[in-house]
């Protein structure tokens, strides 16, 4: 067993400690408890800055995106989903699409 | 379904409405007058296999081509998918596993604090998947808990009735753990085919989907300073690193936003 294979099992352990900890934790309380609201709005703040972070200064391979295009898909994404009435699909078909044609628009 | 409507001049003549089924159920029902409503289950299943799949099929395309480009087998990648099964922690995994002599320890921490919102994602659903149900149904959700199922259900799981929404949940997340599985097999097995900037506009699909699904979050009062907390703690992601910031920009943003709600909600 290589120490990729030992990392990977022991992340998949963690996973699932931390998501059985959570449903037994959430099941016990009742549902209008302060704290399933709390974990609800972490959740839902975590969402956030990933797709801020992602946007705007992301890591590894999506930050060789220009931030032009990256903004271009967000902008193409935005005024599909408000065309087309909150239709998701399709939003992101018209996001991809302004990206692509955003970065191979750009000079250089 | 006029006939099902109670009528005031004849109350007994009548027998009592059934439960009214949700709102997709009954206009499925319309359609199609004598064809029973489709269970549960099935409808989790094919809303599951339209954005969210896209999102998730071009996420994990993508993540199976660069564990290819790492060196590493098939097996990992899927092992990573099928049961990591949230991306920002296989991603970091990936990177530790990438360099030379790493130690295993340091990654698995850096992974699981990438993944930590696993545990208040687990808390915040348990109780719409039925608390009256027993715990071992309860945990037949417990693999598919991942933020592109659980922000769905989010959503859909408090306008169904009770007994609807796990069918529902397993049905929703079955599919999408069916889409990202075949695509890390195949982003494994395309990798040569598939060039860096087709991969990194491919990882994209992914935070589209979500700030779309987040801007549509603003119209709604209890979840918008979650939203905006978020964003504005961001910055602290930058200062910490990809393993703990997303934790710490979480906790910050949501507890600011908790509060605040609470504050402004006591007041009102």
């Amino acid at each position: 067993m290589t120490g990729a294979d030992l990392a990977l099992g022991l992340t998949i352990l963690a996973g699932l400690l931390l998501r059985a900890a959570g449903l037994l934790l959430g099941g016990a309380l009742r549902p209008d408890h302060p704290a399933i609201a709390w974990a609800s709005a972490v959740s839902v703040a975590t969402l956030s800055a990933f797709v801020v972070l992602a946007i705007l200064a992301p890591a590894g391979l999506l930050a060789s995106v220009p931030l032009p295009a990256r903004l271009a898909g967000v902008a193409a994404g935005a005024l599909g989903w408000r065309l087309l009435r909150g239709r998701l699909l399709p939003a992101m078909l018209c996001g991809l699409a302004g990206l692509l044609l955003a970065w191979w628009a750009m000079p250089g | 379904m006029r006939g099902a409507r109670p009528s005031p001049t004849t109350p007994a003549a009548r027998p009592a409405a059934p439960p009214r089924p949700p709102a997709d159920l009954r206009r499925a029902a319309r359609h199609h007058a004598a064809v029973p409503p489709p269970p549960p289950f099935r409808t989790g299943l094919v809303e599951a296999l339209g954005a969210p799949a896209l999102a998730m099929g071009a996420t994990f395309l993508a993540f199976g081509a660069a564990v290819a480009e790492a060196g590493l087998s098939p097996a990992w990648a899927l092992l990573s998918t099928g049961a990591v099964y949230g991306m920002a922690g296989q991603l970091v995994l990936l990177q530790a596993a990438g360099l030379p002599g790493a130690a295993a320890l340091p990654a698995v921490v850096a992974a699981t604090a990438a993944n930590a919102r696993f545990l208040p994602m687990s808390v915040a659903i348990a109780p719409l998947l039925g608390p009256r149900r027993p715990l071992w149904r309860r945990l037949a959700a417990l693999p598919f808990i991942a933020i592109t199922p659980w922000a769905a259900a989010m959503r859909r799981l408090p306008g169904l009735e009770e007994s609807a929404r796990l069918p529902w949940f397993l049905g929703f997340a079955l599919a999408s753990w069916c889409v990202a599985m075949a695509a890390t097999a195949a982003g494994h097995l395309a990798a040569p085919a598939l060039p860096a900037p087709l991969r990194a506009a491919l990882l994209f699909a992914n935070p589209l989907y979500f700030a779309l699904l987040l801007a549509a979050d603003l119209g709604r009062p209890g979840v918008r300073g979650a939203v905006i907390g978020g964003a504005l703690a961001a910055p602290l992601a930058l200062w910490l690193g990809p393993a703990w910031g997303l934790l710490a920009a979480g906790l910050v943003g949501g507890t600011g936003a908790f509060w605040l709600g609470r504050r402004t909600g006591r007041r009102a």
